[in-house]
């Protein structure tokens, strides 16, 4: 049966070569991965402090002193009708559910705005994974911008801050939400969604119902500004928001190719089953060739010497 | 004397934890001394001298711009960047300014540029004045009653 035997060796041949792929895929990965994870743990209590700062400023600081500490809608307002949510996604694919698990997670929150059957959300993309949203699922796109490869600094989300910074101050947007992935740890990378603007102190939102105001006991103890409150929530504010949209991209590099990794080690081991598998099919295949031959070769023989 | 819990954290990683008895701060308005019990003030820093004391022993450091918040029993700077005098190389920051210095001449149009090339120097320059300041003095602390001890 060599057409037989054939067929399977090309087959063998070519998971072999995407097995090639996947291995050279996945060590590329792996050496990202160090470099972003190093990032984000580096700047992870940085940034953790900044945002206890922010929040503990926006807790106990008049409201009017900055368009950015400007509360949530207050229980006689109406319902807060435009939310705008910044989606931090990879640029390419080839990372397992990362993308996927994102675009749902984005969805549950979005689902919940809803008004007179209208969907609410304004999409603000960073990554190009993400685009699905707007196109497949119609929601409101309002922004694309190009995410880098390389992650050189604060300035490269700048742009992006300063349209959520923007469009929150001016009242586009009632809230703004970002959805990333939070890097746990090599297998463990979890889609999130969390409020960046209003400044409030609920994380995970969801279980959260409206945010109470405790406003005039949280302020007993304001704070004092030096030199005075507009220079310093001036020079605060924006950076720290714009803090909060960095470590989030940076959780999600670190993410993405972590997630990268795993996913193409899966489909280094798959390949290599596989090779396996069909090298012994292709043994089978050729052993039960040569017997069969011999058999003939016998058989015919026989008939000779009959 | 009284401490008070001191966190210096910059986006690289956390520079000091600890307690301390006093942090003298360069702000944008000069420089304040923070002492235990100080009332709650969110201040903007600029680029600098920032000197810990602790049990005698003072630790100055070179920051380059930041905030700082104190919060009746801690005491919260987030610096741009943040190093203590004796990892400063005192040549390699001449150096650096003098780059800067030049570039600055070069491209003195646009304004952008302008500003991160003298934020730049900025921070070069209190890199050098801290080191310079502490440089004879080695890397043992100095007790206030400026008694030298290893």
């Amino acid at each position: 049966m060599p057409s037989q035997t054939r067929e399977i060796r090309r087959r063998i041949r070519s998971i072999t070569n995407t097995r090639k792929v996947t291995k050279a895929m996945e060590m590329v990965a792996s050496a990202k991965m160090r470099r972003a994870v190093q990032a984000v743990l580096a700047s992870r209590a940085y940034a953790a402090q900044a945002w206890d700062l922010v929040l503990d400023l926006a807790a106990r600081t008049d409201p009017e002193l900055h368009p950015l500490l400007r509360p949530a809608s207050f229980p006689g307002e109406p319902v807060s009708k435009n939310v705008g949510v910044v989606v931090i996604s990879s640029n390419r694919g080839l990372v397992g559910g990362f993308n996927t698990q994102l675009v749902l997670k984005a969805r549950q929150h979005l689902d919940k705005y809803v008004y007179q059957a209208t969907k609410l959300g304004k999409i603000i993309l960073y990554g190009k994974k993400a685009r699905s949203l707007v196109t497949r699922y119609r929601y409101d796109g309002v922004a694309d911008f190009a995410k880098p490869d390389l992650l050189t600094g604060v300035e490269e989300v700048r742009p992006m801050a300063k349209e959520v910074i923007q469009g929150f101050t001016k009242r586009r947007y009632e809230r703004v939400l970002i959805a990333y992935t939070d890097f746990v740890s090599t297998l463990v990378q979890r889609p999130r969604v969390r409020q960046l603007l209003p400044l409030q102190r609920d994380v995970e939102l969801g279980a959260a119902g409206p945010a109470v105001i405790s406003r005039p006991s949280a302020r007993s103890r304001e704070y004092l500004f030096e030199p005075n409150a507009d220079v310093v929530l001036e020079a605060l504010l924006p950076r720290l928001v714009e803090l909060q949209l960095y470590q989030a991209v940076l959780e999600s590099n670190a993410s993405e190719h972590a997630a990268r990794m795993v996913a193409m080690r899966n489909a280094s081991d798959a390949a290599a089953d596989l090779i396996d598998d069909l090298t012994l099919t292709y043994n089978q295949a050729r052993q039960a060739a040569i017997t069969q031959d011999l058999s003939e070769i016998s058989a015919s023989r026989a008939a000779l010497e009959a | 004397m009284k401490t008070f819990k001191l966190e210096i954290t910059t986006p690289e990683h956390v520079v000091y934890r600890d307690e301390a008895t006093s942090v003298t701060l360069p702000t944008v308005n000069g420089e304040i001394t923070v002492l235990a019990n100080h009332l709650p003030v969110v201040t903007v820093l600029t680029a600098g001298e920032l000197v810990i004391r602790k049990d005698g022993t003072e630790s100055p450091y070179a920051v380059s711009g930041g905030f700082a918040k104190v919060d009746g029993q801690k005491l919260s700077i987030l610096a741009d960047t943040a190093e203590r005098f004796d990892e400063i190389d005192e040549q390699r920051a001449e150096e650096a300014r003098q780059r800067v210095e030049q570039l600055r001449q070069s491209v003195a149009a646009d304004d952008t540029q302008y500003a991160q090339l003298a934020g730049k120097i900025e921070r070069e320059l209190a890199r050098l004045h801290v080191v310079r300041k502490h440089k004879h003095r080695g890397h043992v602390g100095i007790t206030q009653e400026g008694v030298r001890r290893e």
